[in-house]
């Protein structure tokens, strides 16, 4: 007996098979929307003067979630990890503190990211808040908005869509590392 | 022969080519999104009077729209062109407006920030996005903007998802 879907299904294809058909699609529209990946925004090398022994804790704020129709974004959680890690690769504090408990806060919020559509070259722009503050009360010891930028080529990927991915992480990586320059200037 | 198998193997496809077409539709046809987000320090109760700086691509005067609305919610607002800093206002608000065509132009993103007169730190930014289907009048994404900057706490303040 045929069921009530079958006589709009062609003759070899199954309702398991649309159902995988289906999930196929659904994966394919995640892989597309290709997010900007943490272990790419964390700079190789740091131009810092000096280090810190204070400990901090770290929140990013102004991204978010890549969906297929608007691929390679930066999300606030990859952003955050590229940020800790940079910070303890670099030693720029004594330790990265989860929640409550550190001397010092470090706020960077992403007000502006430029991503150009199409191109054989990608550049993408960024710009972002710097803010560090003391945890005990609040003030403001250091504020500063840093832009940067990074260019993909057609050698770096031959997808546009992962050159582009490469392009915004890039940004940030540049982003970071100026970023982490300047605090490593401060006196605290 | 193989030209009518292929086109009656065709006609059968067509159901689940429109299914799988409306599954990858659907993730993009009607979407709001909603943000608002003001950096650490920053107090808008402070600021009372704004320089709107009209951005040069804007050919559709939503400058007079940020500029009415301000002035709408009790705010001083004058607009003009981009100056040297600093300003002599509270804060200066710059504004991205993204346009998209379906039966008629309709706005689909508008990202307003305020940003420090003396130094140009960003200090609060707040962005809408509406789809066709949830589209709205530039005057109403443009109070939609303004009203979730100046309720925003400090912290991300994030609403909507896909219809």
């Amino acid at each position: 007996m045929n069921r009530p879907t079958q006589k709009y299904l062609p003759c070899n294809l199954s309702l398991s098979l649309l159902l995988f058909l289906c999930a196929f699609v659904a994966l394919l529209a995640g892989c597309a929307a290709s997010p900007a990946k943490q272990e790419g925004m964390i700079p190789a090398t740091f131009e810092t003067v000096g280090k810190h022994s204070k400990t901090v804790s770290v929140s990013v704020q102004g991204g978010r979630e890549s969906k297929l129709s608007d691929p390679n974004q930066i999300s606030n959680e990859a952003f955050t990890q590229a940020l800790v890690d940079s910070i303890t690769k670099s030693q720029m504090f004594s330790s990265v503190i989860q929640g409550k408990g550190a001397d010092y806060l470090l706020t960077v919020t992403l007000f502006d990211l430029k991503q150009p559509s199409f191109g054989l070259t990608y550049t993408v722009k960024m710009e972002a808040g710097w803010t560090l503050q003391r945890a005990d009360n609040g003030t403001v010891v250091w504020q500063e908005s840093i832009k940067s930028e990074h260019t993909a080529t057609f050698s770096d990927a031959f997808v546009a869509l992962t050159r582009r991915r490469l392009a915004t992480e890039g940004a940030v990586r540049d982003n970071i590392a100026k970023g982490l320059a300047k605090i490593s200037q401060l006196k605290l | 022969m193989k030209i009518i198998v292929s086109l009656s193997m065709f006609k059968k496809l067509i159901p689940t080519l429109l299914l799988l077409g409306a599954l990858l539709l659907a993730s993009g046809c009607a979407i709001n999104r909603a943000t608002a987000l003001q950096t650490p320090g920053t107090d808008l109760s402070k600021v009372k009077v704004f320089y709107v700086v009209k951005s040069p691509e804007d050919n559709r005067e939503v400058d007079k729209l940020i500029k009415d609305q301000l002035g709408k919610m009790g705010f001083t607002a004058t607009s003009g062109p981009e100056m040297p800093p600093p300003y002599k206002a509270d804060a200066v608000v710059i504004y991205k407006d993204k346009w998209m065509w379906d039966i008629t132009m309709y706005m689909l993103e508008l990202t307003i920030t305020f940003k420090n007169p003396t130094n140009n730190f960003p200090m609060a930014r707040g962005n809408s996005f509406h789809t066709s289907l949830t589209r709205k009048s530039p005057a109403e994404m443009v109070e939609e903007v303004l009203t979730n900057i100046f309720n925003s706490s400090k912290q991300v303040s994030t609403k909507g998802g896909t219809q």
